[in-house]
Order: C-alpha cells, then sequence, then structure tokens
C-alpha cells in the first residue's frame, strides 16, 4: 500500500512537534507543544474542552498555519506546505464531519483518492472504469470498511455511520503513513463506535495512528501513547496506565465542565 | 426513498466483489456522475440514432434550416465547452465567448491569408483557443465562485473590445472576405449542405472527446472539485492545477466551435464574441441540464432557433421568451432538461428489482 521506501528504524519518530504554536490574535491555543511519535505507534490526543487539540490537530494537518515552532515528518520539515502538500508525502487526515462527494458514488468517493495516489488522476485518454488497477483497489478499500454493497449509491445516502466508514476508506486510500483521526467516534451509536474500534485494531500495524478522541473508553483501547493537553500545553505524556493515573490530568479533567466525569470512571483501575 | 436505497438493498448481500469492472445487477437507474457504473447500451442507441438523424438531414431540408442547423452545432460546441467548466467541474462562466472568438477570428484570418483547408482552420483555432486559455486562464483559476465569474466577465468584455477595435481585424465591421472551405484537397464547399456534415463531423468528434473527457479519471477529479474542492486538497490534489487544466481544455473546446461557426458564417465580428454569446452560451447550458454534456446541446438548439428564428416572427421579442423559458426551467426543472430523463427513469428501476 504504501510505497517501499527505506524503513524508518523504530526510535526515529515519524511525526515530529517542536514548539509548536499557534495563536489567535492574543489568544495562545497551541503553546510550544513538543510531542514526537514513532512508526506504527497509536496515538492519542486527549484534553477537555478548549484545551486546544482541534487547534493543535488542524496546525498538524496543514488546514492552519502554526505561528512558531516546526512540523517534521519522516525527517521532514513540513510546516510552511500546504495540506495537499502534506498529504502526498503521507500525512492523511479524516474530518470531524464526514467530508465526502455527497453528488458522486461511494466508489467515485474512494476511486477519488485511490487515483491521485496511483498518478492517474489526470489522465483521460480512457474512461475512469477501464483503470482497472484504479478500480480494484478502490473496490478493496470499501470491502475493508464493509461497504463493498453499497459501490454504486451516491455518497449522499448513507448514513452517518457509513459515511464514516467511507472516510475511513478514502483515508487508506490515499496511501497514508500517519492517518490523522479528528473526534471519528463523534456522534456514532455505541455499535457504530464498536465497529470502528475493530475496524482500526484491524489496521496494518506498520501505519501510525495520531487520534483526538473525546470517548476516552476509545482511546484507552485503542491508544499505546496517550497525550493530554490542557490550556495548549502539553499536561502529560505516556502510557495509557500511567495517564490514568497521572494526578495533573484528574485535576485538569475535574476542574473543568461536569460531562467530563465520564474521566473517572475510564481511570478507575478494573 | 430513492432508487439507490431500494436497490441496495438486494446488492448487500452480494459477496463482497473481486475485481470485476462488469458488476452484477447492471440496471443504472438514472444516476447522473456515475463513471464507473455497469454501462447500459440504451443511451449509445439513442447517440447512434440521434446521429444518423443529424447526418440524414440535408438530404430533407432545404438549404436556410441546414443553415441553421450548421449554426446550432457550432454554437453547441461553444456550450460543451461551458459545460465542461461549468457543469462538470462547478465554475460558472461567461468567459468563453471569448476563446470562441478567436478560435472563429484565427480561422478567419487562415482561410483570409493561409489557406481554405478547413481541417487546418480548425486545427489552428484550437491551438489559439487553448493558447488564449492558457494565457488568460492562469489569472482566472486563482479565484473561485463569484470572483472567478467576474473575472471571466472581464476576460470576454477585454477580448471583445480588442476585436471591436483593433483594425488588422475588422475592427467593428468584421473580418470578411474569407473562402468557402476546402476538404483535404476538394473543391471550394458552396452548398450548405456539405458544410453541416463537415461541422456535424466535427462537432460529433468534439461532443465524444468531452464525454471521454467527463467519464475519465480526469472528470472524476473534476467532479470532485465541484463537489467538495477543499476535500481534493486533503486526499493531496492540487486543485488550481487541475482547475486550469479544464480552462485550457475548454478555451481549445470553444476555439474549435469558433472556427465552426466562421466556416459557415464566413465572416466574424465582434458581435459573435460579445457578452449576449456568453450569457446565451451559460443559458443554454441551464436549460439543458448542467454536466450531462447531451443536454446544454439540446439547450444550445432551443436558445439558437429563439434568437434567430423565431425572434422575428414575435416582434423581436425573442430574448424576453428566452428569459420567460429560463425562469421556468429554474422553477420547474432545476436539473435541465436532462433532469427530466433522469426522473422518469428512476421508477422504472425501482420496479425492476423486486425487494
Amino acid at each position: 500500500m504504501t510505497s517501499a521506501t527505506t524503513p524508518i528504524s523504530a526510535t526515529t519518530p515519524i511525526l515530529e512537534l517542536r514548539r509548536l504554536t499557534r495563536s489567535y490574535g492574543s489568544l495562545t491555543a497551541v503553546d510550544q507543544v513538543d510531542l514526537s511519535v514513532v512508526p506504527g505507534e497509536r496515538h492519542a490526543l486527549i484534553g477537555p474542552n478548549g484545551a486546544g487539540k482541534s487547534t493543535l490537530f488542524a496546525t498538524v494537518a496543514g488546514t492552519l498555519r502554526a505561528s512558531a515552532g516546526r512540523v517534521v515528518f519522516s525527517g521532514q520539515d513540513v510546516t510552511d506546505l500546504p495540506e495537499s502538500e502534506r498529504v502526498r508525502r503521507g500525512m492523511v487526515r479524516t474530518y470531524q464531519h464526514a467530508s465526502l462527494f455527497l453528488d458522486c458514488s461511494v466508489l467515485d468517493n474512494v476511486a477519488l483518492a485511490v487515483q491521485r495516489a496511483h498518478r492517474v488522476a489526470y489522465r483521460f485518454d480512457r474512461p475512469a472504469r477501464r483503470f482497472r488497477a484504479t478500480q480494484a483497489a478502490a473496490r478493496r478499500h470499501l470491502d475493508t470498511v464493509g461497504l463493498a454493497g453499497r459501490q454504486y449509491d451516491k455518497a449522499v445516502a448513507l448514513s452517518h455511520g457509513e459515511r464514516r466508514q467511507l472516510e475511513v476508506a478514502m483515508v487508506l486510500a490515499a496511501g497514508p503513513e500517519l492517518v490523522m483521526f479528528d473526534e471519528p467516534t463523534a456522534g456514532m451509536s455505541a455499535a457504530e463506535t464498536e465497529r470502528f474500534v475493530a475496524l482500526v485494531q484491524r489496521l496494518p500495524q506498520t501505519l501510525t495512528i495520531l487520534i483526538v478522541e473525546h470517548d476516552l473508553d476509545v482511546v484507552f483501547r485503542l491508544a499505546d501513547r496517550v497525550t493530554v493537553l490542557h490550556l495548549g500545553r502539553v499536561l502529560a505524556s505516556g502510557t495509557p496506565p500511567r495517564i490514568r493515573a497521572d494526578e495533573a490530568v484528574r485535576r485538569a479533567y475535574l476542574g473543568s465542565a461536569k460531562t467530563e466525569d465520564l474521566f473517572i470512571d475510564a481511570g478507575e483501575p478494573q | 426513498m430513492t432508487a439507490g436505497q431500494a436497490r441496495s438493498g438486494t446488492e448487500r448481500h452480494e459477496a463482497p466483489g473481486p475485481a470485476s469492472d462488469t458488476a452484477p445487477g447492471g440496471g443504472d437507474g438514472g444516476r447522473r456522475d456515475l463513471a464507473d457504473r455497469p454501462v447500459s447500451h440504451a443511451p449509445l442507441l439513442v447517440a447512434a440514432g440521434a446521429a444518423a438523424l443529424l447526418v440524414a438531414a440535408p438530404l430533407v431540408l432545404g438549404p436556410y434550416p441546414v443553415t441553421t442547423a450548421t449554426r446550432i452545432l457550432a454554437f453547441a460546441v461553444l456550450v460543451l465547452s461551458v459545460d465542461l467548466l461549468t457543469g462538470v467541474t462547478g465554475l460558472p462562466t461567461l468567459g468563453q465567448a471569448a476563446y470562441f472568438g478567436v478560435g472563429a477570428y484565427t480561422a478567419a484570418l487562415v482561410g483570409i491569408h493561409v489557406t481554405a483547408d478547413a481541417a487546418a482552420q480548425v486545427i489552428a483555432a484550437c491551438v489559439a483557443g487553448l493558447i488564449a486559455a492558457a494565457v488568460t486562464g492562469w489569472i482566472a483559476v486563482r479565484a473561485r465562485g463569484i470572483v472567478f465569474f467576474m473575472l471571466t466577465l472581464a476576460i470576454g468584455e477585454s477580448v471583445h473590445q480588442v476585436a471591436d477595435t483593433w483594425s488588422a481585424l475588422g475592427a467593428s465591421n468584421g473580418l470578411s472576405g474569407m473562402p468557402p472551405i476546402r476538404l483535404f484537397g476538394s473543391p471550394p464547399l458552396l452548398a450548405a449542405g456539405f458544410v453541416y456534415w463537415w461541422v456535424l463531423a466535427v462537432a460529433i468528434a468534439v461532443f465524444a472527446a468531452v464525454t471521454l473527457v467527463a467519464r475519465s479519471p480526469y472528470g472524476r477529479t473534476l467532479r470532485g472539485i465541484r463537489d467538495n474542492e477543499p476535500r481534493m486538497r486533503a486526499l493531496g490534489y492540487r486543485t488550481a492545477a487541475a482547475r486550469y487544466g479544464v480552462f485550457c481544455l475548454a478555451g481549445a473546446v470553444a476555439g474549435v466551435g469558433g472556427a465552426l461557426w466562421a466556416a459557415q458564417a464566413r465572416f466574424v465580428s465582434p458581435g459573435d464574441l460579445g457578452f449576449e454569446v456568453a450569457a446565451l452560451a451559460l443559458l443554454s447550458v441551464v436549460i439543458g441540464g448542467a454536466g450531462s454534456l447531451w443536454g446544454p446541446c439540446l439547450g444550445a438548439a432551443l436558445v439558437l432557433i429563439v434568437r434567430d428564428n423565431l425572434s422575428a416572427s414575435l416582434g423581436g421579442h425573442g430574448p424576453l421568451l428566452l428569459g420567460l423559458v429560463f425562469i421556468a426551467v429554474v422553477f420547474l426543472m432545476p436539473r435541465g432538461v436532462a433532469g427530466l430523463v433522469g426522473a422518469r427513469r428512476h421508477p422504472r428501476t425501482r420496479t425492476e428489482i423486486p425487494s
């Protein structure tokens, strides 16, 4: 799926944030964040509302420009690259609200991702369906997320959960090395969340995953490492058990809105 | 509710498809834009039938209707270029008449000074339209939405102004004295029917080419831009380059249309590339159904017949009639003529699949 470049040793981070800062006027939403993610890692980014998760996510993805600091991906400084160039290097994101091509077929949605990765997106010498390798790869990705039966339906006909599945298929089809999920289970039913978690667990171990997520149950099931943001800064970073036990993290969540009581349940030792 | 949902119920039970591109359950229930769905042969038969009728037309029609039909075909090629931008890529434009005009003037100049060979004129006009679009489009595609629309209007008006004042092009008098076209060393084609057949052949070739583009991976890229350009960037697309590409392509197509227009009229004037032409081309796309390619061709026929043939009998109120048609289309059939066909096919598909 990904191109067979020279393998990066497990100790070299695939993604590195160096004192990454993003301010809106006088408000500093992300404040000198240092973070490194090694290849194959499942890294979760959590924090109470207003902690700067979404801003950090958008700055890493390239939707927002950094005010200061660097984003380094696979040893390359990508801080000044637009989103599309980051994607071409293997940093692919999903959207919190599924962002699809609603008037196109489900298969076309995925094929758009595949044909760019296959470098045939500008060919017009043959009908699209004659590009068999592209079509087959698109169908394979739909099969992976369980949407094979709906390939000829328009994306607009899909349910909320199915749209999220399609998002995942599109991300996988774009040839990623790092997949960034932006609150993937927001608004999903319990069953849909369950299916999503199983899907992510089945993804190849070579894939690095960065996930911003509210549902801490999902976070602790998926992540090998968790970074907690609070007021734009890194409050703690470590393995799930260490984060659960961290006093500062508990205080940060308790100090914020009551809806975060959830965290206490998740944090209790079983 | 839709046929799509009705179908999905049956499809879900199929084995998740192997890579076969001829997927089972072939009906293509009127859904637009599915570049990859199983092909039905009905549209091909309809197209062949329409082409046969068009080829036979000069055998039964008098010279005047044949001339009208020739003009419609040339105009339809311009409309195809507008549909490629507006319907397929989602970029409404008022600038295509400029490239149409560049093509027409180029063909006329080639005809007067170089050769009467029609194929050479078409090729020259195609290249000229491509170059003109490549130069001006570099600015235009940087904008989107209403700004892009206004830039295309500015391009159209500028080119019109140049044609209207440049003495080498005859300024406001236009360029006359173009000799009748010849084909591959034939004697000059004086009969309206022969010119018609040439124009028809080129128009069909352009239609086939544009259809191929729309169904190709590049066409899919363009529809992706139309539907959700930010998402395309998030898939790694350089969307400005893709929009620039289609802008150049549409310029080349409009240029060919201009050459066909000149081949029939043997006279080109600034009026052939004015705002009115640009607006009527866009109107044809709306009436016919943006993005369907064949619908806008029907729209082109309707618009040109009303303007050139019915307007006189309406006491010069052709534009008023077009305005009323436009309003009626927007309210009654927002997807144009092509949308009507799609709507008609939906119920049929539903009954084809027993649930």
